[in-house]
């Protein structure tokens, strides 16, 4: 038993942060059609927030606050300035949000330099969990992340916003017909979902190296997340981030974890042939 | 085959872009004629992106891994398994070209059969570009990791070594226009209008009977082994392998050099190609940081300023401008 708890628990940490980073992601898809190479940025800025935070004095909880409300800020503004005028073409959202993604992770290392940049977590120590010893800041991870993964659940569900969004994402012309401004409602959920990879950017920070292009690994993953997973919807989230994440986890344990990185790719290309729509589609 | 005059001027400014190539090496230093060299062969990759991306319409964000498995599949037969030298380079060659074509081949299988096309296919591409690089950096007892593999010898076949920069100079702009002249073919005959088809519409393509799938598969393993046969004489060329030839940059440098030329055209991407080229070289030695946030900015222009490519955008500029004398932009 005690064996398969560190397991389980760094199963559910990449799952837990995969949720909330591919949350934002795949609103953005289902809602846009848009796919938007830049989300891994928005982990990066959220990480660098936390850097600019802790150096300026401030404690990681502040930061934690500060971050998605940077990652929402940035957000707005680039949807605003650049995202908006690429939704009629798909290759164009590439390209253009590909050219800002370079753009964001040179300024980044122009500004904070090369090296990777020190961040304290907010407690060190390990807990005792059914007899196993595990890190106390990677439990408080999880926790914190299904929250805030189950409190976009409900803003999804329960909230006007979330109405709006879903209505916008079955059907973009009927939601605008009915008095959504789509203009509106997509520049809010481009925000959203950048503040939500912002705040999982100061939730990675401690566990790895900050440097300007962390944020490229997460991009590649939350993408499969998304495929798998299906877009534009909560259930298809929870899912691709629990079949990449413990599978890659699981698969960590057994070889090298770039090659467990390369395995989760084919099976996450060969369940795109089997389901093309994802497993949870919208 | 058509008589000269009725030549497309694609094919014209392809035969006059090889002449003025292979005039080189007479006006030429060593050191300038290697680097065209590398040029050639980073203007063959691109135009192996410009066979599936320009004629499909299906971008691909992952050609720097079959550019890189062409490369280290030269490298590491080459340097590692001590096969006799005047035999390796062929190996290399065919260990290189194979791996590609197989990962092409699978991959492409599982997606285009799938009906992944578009935005979805380029996500997919680019993350296997980032697990290629991960794969590159992390194996190192095969790959060299971080600091790669040196060492890799001349390209060389039975009899003949081609060690000189002339020698290599003109071994590359024999497979260049080989390669280039195929494409043109190819593209300017039946398979380029069934593609074209197929871009345009592939219901309408597959209604008349095409097997379309298969059809967009074929485009893009022979697009790859045309990636890799680049990335293998690269090897061969400069003689080592490191990461950043199997890495996500530089799967966004030849879309550039693509785009920069037009894509679809194919010789626009061996211009291209030769363009950008000299012009990182300009930025790079301002600051290594500027050269990508020039890509960046390029990207953002490419598609709010000129989303049909940069020649048609010159193009309109300069047919606007001829009527009224000096007329504003």
């Amino acid at each position: 038993m005690a064996d398969y708890i560190p397991f389980v628990l760094n199963a559910l940490t990449l799952i837990s942060i995969l949720m909330v980073v591919s949350m934002g992601l795949a609103i953005i898809f289902g809602l846009m059609n848009v796919i938007n190479l830049a989300h891994g940025e928005f982990i990066t800025i959220g990480a660098f927030t936390l850097v600019a935070v802790q150096a300026a004095g401030g404690s990681f909880w502040l930061a934690l606050l500060v971050a998605p409300a940077v990652g929402y800020a940035i957000g707005l503004v680039l949807e605003r300035a650049l995202i908006a005028r690429v939704y009629a073409d798909p290759l164009h959202a590439i390209l253009a949000t590909w050219g800002l993604s370079l753009i964001i992770q040179q300024v980044l290392q122009l500004v904070f330099g090369a090296a990777p940049q020190p961040v304290t977590g907010p407690f060190a120590g390990s807990v005792d969990l059914f007899g196993a010893s595990y890190p106390a800041y990677r439990l408080f991870l999880i926790g914190f992340s299904l929250a805030v993964f189950a409190a976009t659940a409900v803003v999804f569900r329960k909230t006007r916003f979330g109405l709006d969004l879903r209505a916008s994402i079955q059907s973009a012309e009927m939601a605008s017909v009915m008095g959504i401004d789509p203009a509106r409602i997509n520049a809010r959920a481009f925000a959203f979902g950048a503040a939500l990879a912002a705040l999982a950017g100061v939730l990675l920070a401690p566990l790895t190296s900050v440097t300007a292009y962390m944020g490229v690994n997460y991009l590649a993953r939350s993408f499969f997340v998304v495929l798998v997973g299906g877009a534009g919807s909560v259930g298809g989230v929870a899912a691709g981030s629990g079949l990449i994440g413990g599978l890659e986890t699981f698969l960590s344990y057994q070889i090298p974890a770039t090659m467990a990185q390369a395995l989760v790719l084919i099976m996450a290309v060969i369940i795109l042939r089997v389901r093309p729509k994802g497993i949870v589609p919208a | 085959m058509k008589h000269l005059t009725a030549l497309r001027p694609a094919t014209k400014i392809a035969l006059a872009v090889m002449a003025a190539l292979a005039l080189l090496p007479f006006v030429s230093e060593d050191y300038v004629l290697s680097n065209w060299r590398d040029v050639m062969l980073l203007a063959l990759f691109a135009l192996s992106l410009d066979l599936f991306w320009g004629r499909t319409g299906i971008l691909s964000f992952g050609h720097a891994t079959f550019f890189g498995l062409g490369a280290y599949g030269m490298a590491i037969t080459t340097t590692r398994f001590g096969i006799d030298p005047a035999w390796a380079s062929l190996a290399g060659l065919g260990m290189g070209v194979g791996l590609a074509t197989v990962v092409a081949a699978l991959v492409g299988y599982f997606m285009i059969y799938g009906g992944v096309r578009g935005a979805y296919f380029t996500i997919v591409t680019l993350a296997m570009t980032i697990v290629a690089h991960n794969v590159a950096v992390g194996w190192s007892s095969v790959t060299g990791g971080d600091s790669g593999l040196i060492g890799v010898a001349p390209f060389q076949v039975p009899g003949v070594i081609f060690a000189s920069p002339v020698q290599s100079f003109a071994l590359v702009l024999t497979v260049l226009a080989l390669c280039l002249s195929g494409a043109l073919r190819m593209m300017n005959g039946r398979a380029g209008l069934v593609l074209a088809a197929i871009r345009d519409s592939e219901i309408k393509a597959e209604t008349l009977g095409y097997r379309t799938s298969l059809i967009l598969l074929a485009t893009f393993v022979a697009s790859a082994a045309m990636a890799a046969l680049a990335g293998a004489l690269y090897a061969t060329g400069t003689g080592f392998v490191a990461p950043d030839m199997i890495a996500l940059l530089l799967s966004t440098e030849v879309i550039i050099w693509v785009a920069v030329g037009g894509s679809g055209s194919l010789i626009g991407a061996v211009i291209g190609t030769v363009v950008v080229w000299h012009l990182q070289q300009k930025v790079s030695s301002v600051s290594i940081a500027a050269w990508p946030i020039a890509i960046g900015s390029f990207f953002i222009l490419l598609v709010l300023v000129f989303p049909k490519g940069l020649p048609d955008f010159v193009m309109t500029q300069f047919r606007r401008a001829r009527p009224g004398q000096g007329g504003g932009k």
